[in-house]
């Protein structure tokens, strides 16, 4: 399935963390080797990988012998921050991602179901029916910010 | 040049409000979203132009009538004797918007660009990659209920789908969702955003910004639209926006900025509007290269002054 000989930096970083949210007193890195599914990495390898990912913030260590790593914040946190980030109203958030669709109030969730089912009853060759195309898109009309409330 | 100075500082006060507020009420535009954002773009750079030109001219007048010949004589060192201390304050003005201007953009690409890193790296070890929608490309997997789509643009391009998105969408809908977020990224919207976003950033008490902001996110929306739907599907990507966007309705206050969009994407890919005639599309990128034009040629040949007394 996955693994193999290609695994990319980002999916071997991946692997890395989830040896280590497993384990939450921490790994050396020859567990973390032990621990990946291939096993054919030399340690030095585990151990740029664990050193990228401390450089990122990702993972903590020790000063014991050997030393030991972990990861500061738990895999449910990262996506948190993630999704936050994500959904919420930053001023250049559209610029720094672009989101499919935004959410909608349950008047403008009213108005697109009623658009889509307009189309489905009328079936695909069939006239649009004039109401429903007029409910948003209209001729050239009024401002597209208003139009949620009339829905 | 005091004219021409002046025709320049009117022109920037159009396009700094007026034109933009106007524009922004304009329904053709989602007929023709490429048209509309060439001419969105225009808008914003002979905003600049104009604003940094009108007191650089008045400040180089007793230099010379046109920008190149009063540039070349104030290097040349030559000495008017009619330099007022009104002329300094001009040319200091000149060079403190243009330095505002740059400075603003730069922060904001900056900043886009480091958050974006930043979230590039977070998604990298929180997602799976797989394909989905019997689509070759691999897309990355968010293991999360919530419906969530979006792309990362800029470096290597990623797009992200939440696992309730793969759960929820049939293949056809999530080929058109991956189609979507891949018009995004093979034309750099992004970038078309990046000048409004900045804009809005130094200028956030005028609220014509963030209008042209709103504005141009929506139409670049629509321009994925209707890329996407030539693979797609119309009415399947229709369908996909309203599964994902009516998954969690949100109360109406929260989305004021947001707001009307999706109906008129969902209206437009359902009911497709008549494309704009060849005529109007000509006419509206003419009037864009004149609107870049006036001030270019302006500051170059300062033509009042030629004509005038």
């Amino acid at each position: 399935m996955t693994g193999g000989p290609l695994a990319s930096l980002g999916e071997l970083e991946r692997r890395v963390m989830e040896c280590l949210w497993a384990a939450p007193d921490g790994l050396s890195a020859a567990q973390v080797r032990d621990q990946l599914p291939d096993r054919e990495l030399a340690l030095t390898t585990v151990h740029t990988l664990l050193t990228r990912l401390s450089q990122k913030g990702f993972v903590e260590y020790d000063d014991g012998r050997p030393r030991r790593f972990w990861a500061t914040a738990s895999q449910a946190d990262h996506v948190a921050g993630v999704m936050h980030d994500v959904l919420g109203q930053a001023d250049d958030r559209d610029a720094v991602l672009a989101r499919f669709v935004g959410s909608v109030s349950p008047a403008e969730a009213t108005l697109l179901r009623r658009l889509l089912g307009r189309r489905r009853a009328s079936g695909p060759s069939s006239q649009i029916d004039e109401s429903a195309s007029g409910l948003v898109s209209g001729s050239d009309g009024a401002d597209p910010g208003e139009r949620p409330e009339r829905g | 040049m005091t004219a021409t100075a002046a025709a320049l500082l009117v022109l920037a006060a159009l396009l700094a409000w007026p034109a933009p507020a106007a524009f922004a009420r304009a329904t053709w535009t989602r007929r023709d979203p490429v048209v509309a954002l060439l001419c969105w773009q225009a808008l914003g750079l002979a905003g600049g132009l104009s604003l940094i030109g009108a007191p650089l001219v008045y400040g180089l007048g007793p230099w010379g009538s046109s920008l190149p010949a009063a540039a070349s004589a104030f290097v040349a060192g030559s000495a008017p004797s009619r330099v007022t201390v009104a002329h300094w304050a001009a040319l200091g003005l000149a060079a403190l918007i243009a330095g505002r201007l740059v400075t603003v953009l730069v922060e904001s690409g900056v900043r886009v660009a480091r958050m974006q890193a930043r979230h590039r790296e977070l998604l990298r070890v929180v997602t799976r990659e797989r394909t989905v929608g019997g689509l070759s490309r691999q897309i990355n997997i968010v293991d999360v209920a919530d419906m969530v789509a979006f792309c990362l643009p800029g470096g290597p391009p990623m797009i992200v789908l939440s696992a309730g998105v793969v759960a929820e969408l049939d293949d056809a809908e999530l080929a058109a969702v991956v189609a979507h977020e891949r018009a995004h990224l093979a034309e750099r919207h992004h970038l078309f955003l990046l000048a409004f976003v900045a804009w809005q950033r130094a200028l956030p008490m005028v609220p014509a910004t963030r209008r042209a902001l709103t504005t141009v996110h929506d139409l670049i929306e629509m321009r994925a639209d209707d890329r996407a739907a030539t693979i797609a599907g119309r009415v399947v990507l229709a369908q996909a926006i309203v599964r994902i966007g009516t998954a969690v309705a949100v109360p109406s206050g929260a989305l004021a900025i947001h707001g009307g969009v999706t109906a008129t994407r969902v209206a437009r890919l359902v009911d497709p509007p008549r494309p704009l005639p060849r005529a109007a599309k000509a006419a509206a990128l003419a009037s864009a290269l004149a609107l870049l034009l006036v001030p270019t040629l302006l500051l170059l040949t300062g033509l009042f002054s030629a004509a005038g007394p």
